[in-house]
């Protein structure tokens, strides 16, 4: 049935960490509320936000990894990783 | 709007303030109407989502058919961020849409300032302005196409022979690009004014007649009154025409098809060439994504700060 959508285990461990996180978000904000507040991005976020920006930034860093440099991208990943964290704990 | 702004002429300017909510509050709230989105994120899933997750297979892989393909892990990301094609292409869509927005929100406030507020002429005024919105994109090009020919296109033909001007849009990259922005500009402005004069309409009286008492120039009215009234609506505004642009296809499909070599060849052309033409799905779908990542984060950061500076 799924044939067509050409999976692949290194997508389908993406997608599955996505939902994962989704389900974390959801528990946890269950759990405890989030609080919006104002980090060095200067906008006020609440975790879910920070998640958001934390994700694309990656992304965005990721991509432009890729155009700019010959480097591993285990590297790449590694900072973007970092990014996320670093946005979601300060941003 | 608030409601509190048009009180018996009495001008309410700040909303009063909202009590703090606590973690307890948070918690003891009945969210279950939250499973009333579930329709939504079903037809979501069923039309974006799952399409979008197989863009992202494609992207890893060199796919001949369903049983018949190899994991090429990120050599089409490789490609698509490398390739000179495709970076030109990026910048050349990038000035377009810059461009765009540059020209057509100024000029969609001017237009909306200069309507007329009340009377007869409010209608004339609205379908006149209205009138490019509501004929397709491809007839636009059709238009445009015709209308700009140096041999039988009533534009083009004036600017050779009476302003005495060379004009060739299917052979100067120059002229095809001014053909494809004025092109927009006469498509899509109206909508920048229909929106601002909507979000000018909205302003109550009093705010007019205080100006006056105050003896402010037309200027000031505009930049302390109208402008901060419009931010709303100029932030659709910008939103709306700067995801059109960035993605534009079908006009200048049909004026130039891409050309005079890639001069007009924007991101949405050379994708639908690789996906469509060339049936390349692998490098398209790294493409698209990269596509996405960047519409995705121009208008994030667009939206944040038209609609979070103002606080």
């Amino acid at each position: 049935m799924l044939e067509w959508m050409v999976w692949t285990l290194p997508t389908a461990l993406v997608f599955v960490g996505l939902a994962l996180l989704l389900v974390v978000m959801t528990v946890w904000a269950r759990v405890s509320p989030p609080v919006a507040r104002r980090g060095f991005l200067r906008i006020e976020t609440d975790r879910g936000d920070r998640l958001y920006i934390g994700l694309i930034s990656a992304a965005v860093v990721l991509t432009a990894w890729m155009a700019v440099t010959d480097l591993s991208m285990w590297l790449a990943l590694g900072c973007a990783l970092l990014v996320v964290v670093v946005i979601g704990i300060w941003g | 709007m608030t409601a509190g702004s048009q009180v018996s002429g009495e001008v309410v300017t700040t909303a009063p303030a909202e009590p703090q909510e606590t973690r307890a509050d948070l918690k003891r709230k009945d969210n279950r109407a939250w499973w009333l989105v579930l329709p939504v994120v079903v037809s979501v899933a069923f039309t974006a989502i799952i399409p979008l997750m197989t863009v992202v297979n494609f992207s890893v892989q060199d796919v001949f058919s369903p049983s018949d393909r190899v994991f090429v892990g990120l050599d089409w990301f490789y490609e698509a961020v490398r390739r000179p094609e495709n970076r030109e292409a990026f910048v050349r869509t990038l000035l377009f849409s810059a461009q765009v927005l540059l020209v057509e929100i100024p000029l969609g406030v001017a237009i909306a300032v200069a309507m007329p507020r009340r009377g007869f002429w409010v209608s004339a005024a609205l379908v006149l302005v209205a009138l490019p919105l509501l004929i397709p994109w491809n007839v636009v090009g059709t238009i445009w196409q015709i209308f700009a020919r140096a041999d039988i296109g009533l534009g083009g033909w004036t600017i050779n022979n009476v302003l005495g001007i060379g004009f060739n849009y299917t052979l100067d990259s120059t002229d095809a690009w001014i053909t494809i922005l004025v092109m927009d500009v006469w498509h899509w402005t109206p909508l920048v004014a229909l929106l601002a004069y909507a979000g000018l309409r909205s302003i109550p009286e009093p705010y007019f007649q205080a100006a006056q008492i105050d003896g402010a120039s037309g200027w000031a009215t505009f930049r302390h009154i109208q402008l901060p009234r419009l931010r709303g609506v100029l932030t659709i505004a910008i939103l709306l025409r700067f995801m059109d642009s960035f993605m534009i296809y079908t006009e200048p499909f049909v004026v130039t098809g891409g050309g005079p070599g890639n001069a007009t060849s924007f991101l949405s052309i050379l994708l639908s060439k690789m996906a469509v033409g060339q049936f390349d799905v692998g490098p398209a779908g790294a493409f698209s994504l990269i596509y996405f990542l960047i519409v995705q984060v121009l208008c994030y950061v667009f939206f944040t700060v038209l609609t979070r500076s103002g606080r």
